[in-house]
């Protein structure tokens, strides 16, 4: 629970003093209770209330960055994303056995790198690779994190071992690109630890169960690790469900420190779709690093998709890019289409449209990401701005004539957006529903 | 710092509902708390999955889903029955998506007929789907309730501007009733008020919040699904209550995802496999927000859900 | 926000008739319109039923739950009664509600085991043998020591529901911003915050008639914006429970449909 401008207010000087670049401490006190300023601000502050504003001011569930590209994971406020938006995706991790042979791994790293795929403009791919110590042989452990670290210098690393020998083996070929070290538990704790604060990385802490977790975790914080993953050993979904939710809750609702802390969850499962499906309760439900088996194609297409979905921030549209998309093998005849660039509204038109078989130009206007009726009644899908889009596009070169289809629900538009567009245009009405688009481009083909 | 199990308690429960008769009815529903949490609530009844068949072929499927019911799909009691005796089907859905009138415009007495063929094929539970076309709909699924009395089916979709027909008509014959509205949770709200203003029974009521597909808007129905338990549980709203449905077949299957070849898109991976995660991970998403009855379509997405399903429980 | 139905009330002269003559009918209807208005809990105030307190509430409480599947509110400072009411009350639809205990040591010793023993939630009034403090702070003191006692009976703070009691308008005017900053300070007395109720129609005692459910709605939105959690009122008053709707909506705790105020 944050703490009120007032409640943190009893613990300033109460000088006005004006050092910290503010006319009184209550001012002060009420940007720092809304995170937008740092207690360093104030000289005159006493040990004890900046030792205890920080630790209220700390977020109720610890961020950490991993791997060389700095993916951040942690930082989470709500429990539901209709509350506020989640704020850091999960990344996905692939677990290579370092009993696998070198081809099979080679082959690993290879599809960590190709990864990469567009989803509405953002970039997602695998971003993270676990290396895990079925060999108890440390120099073979090592071998394979180096083979890893060099053959995919852009995934972050997870070091998954609870033989702290084989993690300080393996720990030189990856330390300074921010790894996690997986694998401290009770019986192990005292060697990962010192590792970890040798090295400076992150630990995961392994307890089964969320009261030894609690434990192992306040332990490990109270030996200096504070960039801590946590694993409860949920393993099924259940206990995926029922153990990252209470996680959460204790951290969010009842500032239980211990378990305010990014969670590390194993999905793995001998088959593929199973095991697909089981990721996704851990995209939804509270898991911060998602550790998979394999990441074929079609499958981290789902799970980066559903991941950006669920991430999606639900105050802000997401949005495609304004012009002009060729759908099919459109030219000079093929009918063009004018919709917004709410992007939900983009994937169901052109989705239509390829249904129909019929191939067109369909010309997304920026509306910042308004759909067709709340773009109109918000003034910025207006025949004006229509007219103006549409004559500064490449539109009149893309088609022999110069007719222009317009959705449904802005019929009353027509008139006048034929008018402002001028030089020949011709609007036509379009159907009001995408799911009437096969029909009518069908019929008017 | 010891760990106390932080529990919720909830004011309100989910309202089972049983549909079909005689020993093959089956129950949804009746949990008291948000999904799978059973450390703190009771979930009586595993989500259920109802397989989707048409009234007529389906030429606009996907090759990757409509193969698997080449074969029998060319006529509704044949594919029915190979639903219910080879693939194990709790429930049968029936899409009348032939009777659209911008498909092949079938009459309300061909889905009269396919529906009492149908019937007499199965003896598992029927759902009993418009084609989605407002008007003709109130036409089709009044028809069929009088064709279907006695086998206590769930009927829809009834939405805001054609649910007074289709709500006398499940009242008349004695079937459930699936409630319809565009992703809002007032509207959903709203419309529930509405039909059991009619004298609808409230605990016969399904609420569809209207699916969508991975990667078209799928959050949106998540969130509204979340909400609409929220309503139903903390706040204990009577008319927010009803089970869920989610009909994901028709949009799951229209995606380019689960059609277009690997050729085309290398990026994109095996086609077959990608139509089927791309319905088994519509699927969990939906029965993560609470979903207790599915409408799916490929049996191996079916297959996964399923085996979820129970790890949840 | 839950309602507490007022109506079966030794008070009125039907419902007294009613159970001198162990006539159920008068009592059941009266339950059967609130609950259909929206009452969550009945409230059955049988007095102080010296005579045949234990019969009396034993057989209320079963002509009452015959008709209406609603838990009840249990009214009385007769222990006995209490106690016959608490062991003939139905659960399936909820627990009991003790009305009540209070501050004074010798009714919340009589009551607040009462809870524990039967499982029952129970109202407890801030007030103690010196009468109703006058801040709210001072009611939060009398709370405490309530809370106190709970913990020695095994009943959970959940089980708690504080009443910090009101006082006329017309005749106490300056006292009736401390009940409802009471409440305010009720509920953060724990975490999860503490229950609350009021005998809401107290505040317009002795106003003229017309007066009444102006002065009465308007106190249940101060009271509901503070977070009141229940209302022993009539839920046959329309303009009362539609206040009360119209509250829930504008703070989300209930939602909005255009016919909201039909349900």
């Amino acid at each position: 629970m944050a703490l009120s401008g007032v409640e943190i207010f009893k613990h300033l000087p109460k000088t006005n003093c004006k050092k910290c670049g503010y006319p009184t401490c209550l001012a002060f006190a009420m940007k720092l209770a809304a995170l937008q300023e740092s207690t360093d601000k104030c000289p005159d502050l006493s040990e004890e209330a900046k030792k205890f504003l920080g630790a209220a001011a700390e977020p109720p569930i610890k961020g950490i960055t991993l791997g060389p590209k700095g993916v951040k994971v942690g930082e989470e406020t709500v429990l539901f994303r209709h509350e506020k938006k989640f704020v850091n995706p999960c990344p996905i991790a692939l677990n290579i056995k370092d009993t696998e042979g070198a081809d099979a791994i080679t082959k690993h790293i290879a599809d960590v790198n190709s990864s990469e795929i567009d989803r509405v403009g953002q970039m997602l791919r695998v971003d993270l690779i676990c290396v895990t110590d079925e060999s108890g042989d440390p120099a073979r452990f090592a071998a394979v994190v180096k083979q890893v670290a060099d053959g995919a210098p852009n995934a972050g690393l997870i070091l998954n071992s609870s033989r702290p020998a084989s993690i300080e083996a393996a720990i030189g070929h990856c330390a300074d690109k921010k790894p996690l070290v997986y694998g401290a538990n009770a019986e192990n704790l005292d060697a990962m630890v010192k590792i970890a604060k040798e090295k400076k990385v992150a630990l995961g802490i392994y307890a089964k169960g969320l009261d030894a977790l609690s434990d192992l975790s306040e332990k490990v914080k109270g030996m200096g690790v504070t960039d801590i993953v946590l694993d409860s050993g949920a393993r099924t979904a259940k206990e995926m469900v029922e153990e990252y939710t209470m996680i959460r809750r204790a951290a969010l609702k009842k500032s239980f420190k211990p378990l305010g802390f990014p969670v590390i969850s194993f999905v793995g499962r001998d088959d593929s779709t199973l095991e697909a499906a089981v990721a996704s309760i851990g995209i939804m439900k509270y898991a911060s690093i998602i550790v998979v088996n394999s990441i074929e194609k079609w499958k981290t297409l789902a799970l980066l998709t559903l991941r950006q979905n669920i991430y999606t921030d639900p105050q802000v549209p997401m949005q495609v890019e304004q012009k002009i998309y060729k759908i099919g093998d459109a030219n000079e005849n093929s009918p063009l289409l004018i919709t917004t660039n709410f992007s939900l509204t983009y994937f169901i038109v052109r989705g239509e449209i390829e249904n129909s078989k019929v191939p067109c130009w369909l010309a997304i206007m920026n509306v910042e990401g308004l759909s067709v009726l709340t773009a109109w009644a918000a003034g910025k899908f207006v025949a004006g701005s229509i007219a103006n889009f549409i004559k500064e596009s490449e539109a009149s070169k893309l088609v022999a004539k110069k007719e222009l289809i317009l959705p449904g629900y802005v019929s009353v538009l027509s008139g006048s957006l034929e008018d402002k567009l001028g030089e020949g245009w011709k609007v036509v009405v379009g159907p009001r529903e995408a799911n009437q688009l096969p029909a009518f481009l069908k019929g008017r083909a | 710092m010891p760990f106390v199990i932080p529990k919720d308690t909830y004011a309100g429960k989910v309202n089972a509902l049983t549909f079909g008769s005689g020993d093959k009815a089956v129950t949804v529903g009746g949990e008291n708390g948000l999904p799978f949490l059973s450390f703190e609530s009771i979930i009586p009844n595993r989500p259920l999955i109802a397989l989707e068949i048409q009234d007529v072929a389906p030429s606009d499927w996907p090759d990757t889903v409509r193969k698997v019911y080449d074969g029998v799909s060319d006529s509704p009691a044949k594919w029915a029955r190979f639903c219910q005796d080879s693939l194990g089907a709790k429930i049968v859905a029936l899409r009348l998506a032939g009777t659209h009138p911008d498909r092949e415009n079938r009459s309300a007495e061909d889905a009269v007929k396919t529906v009492t063929e149908v019937l007499s094929a199965i003896d598992v539970p029927l759902m009993i789907l418009g084609s989605g076309h407002i008007e003709k709909d109130a036409q089709v699924l009044k028809a069929a309730a009088e064709a279907a009395k006695g086998r206590e089916c769930i009927l829809g979709k009834a939405q805001e501007e054609n649910y007074k027909t289709i709500v006398t008509a499940a009242i008349a014959n004695n079937h459930k009733l699936i409630a319809m509205s565009q992703l809002d949770v007032n509207l959903a709200k709203q419309l529930n008020i509405l039909i059991t203003q009619m004298g609808f029974n409230k605990d016969n009521i399904i609420m569809d919040p209207m699916s969508s597909a991975l990667g078209y808007g799928i959050e949106y129905t998540y969130s509204v699904m979340e909400r609409i338990r929220q309503a139903a549980l903390v706040q204990n709203d009577p008319m927010m209550q009803t089970p869920l449905l989610c009909d994901i077949g028709p949009n799951v299957w229209k995606t380019k995802e689960s059609a277009a070849p690997e050729s085309e898109l290398p990026e994109w991976g095996s086609l077959d496999e990608r139509g089927i995660v791309w319905e088994s991970v519509t699927a969990s998403t939906m029965i993560m927000a609470g979903c207790n009855l599915l409408v799916m379509r490929h049996p191996k997405a079916i297959e996964a859900v399923n085996k979820l399903v129970s790890e949840l429980i | 926000m839950i309602i507490i139905g007022e109506r079966i009330s030794v008070i009125a002269k039907k419902v007294r008739e009613a159970m001198a003559a162990r006539d159920p009918k008068p009592l059941q209807e009266l339950a059967r319109t609130q609950f259909e208005k929206g009452a969550n809990y009945i409230d059955v105030s049988i007095g102080p039923a010296e005579d045949d307190g234990p019969q009396l509430m034993d057989w209320a409480v079963k002509v009452i739950q015959e008709v209406v599947p609603a838990p009840l509110c249990l009214d009385t400072t007769n222990r006995a009664a209490m106690v016959a009411g608490l062991k003939a009350h139905n659960n399936q639809w909820g627990r009991a509600l003790i009305n009540s205990a209070s501050g004074e040591e010798e009714r919340l010793n009589n009551m607040m085991p009462l809870a524990g023993e039967f499982n029952a939630e129970i109202i407890a009034l801030t007030l103690t043998e010196k009468g109703i403090p006058a801040l709210a702070e001072e009611r939060c003191e009398v709370a405490a020591n309530i809370m106190g006692k709970a913990m020695e009976c095994g009943v959970p703070m959940e089980d708690i529901w504080l009443d910090p009691l009101i006082l006329p308008v017309p005749f106490q005017q300056d006292k009736c911003k401390e009940s409802i900053r009471a409440i305010r300070l009720f509920r953060e007395l724990n975490d999860p915050p503490m229950k609350t109720t009021v005998g809401l129609s107290n505040i317009a005692n002795g106003a003229p008639k017309e007066l009444r459910g102006i002065i009465t709605r308007t106190f249940l939105v101060l009271l509901m914006y503070e977070g009141l959690y229940s209302a022993i009122a009539d839920p046959n008053d329309k303009e009362f429970m539609d206040t009360m709707k119209t509250v829930d909506v504008l703070m989300e705790k209930r939602l909005y449909a255009h016919s909201y105020l039909e349900m």
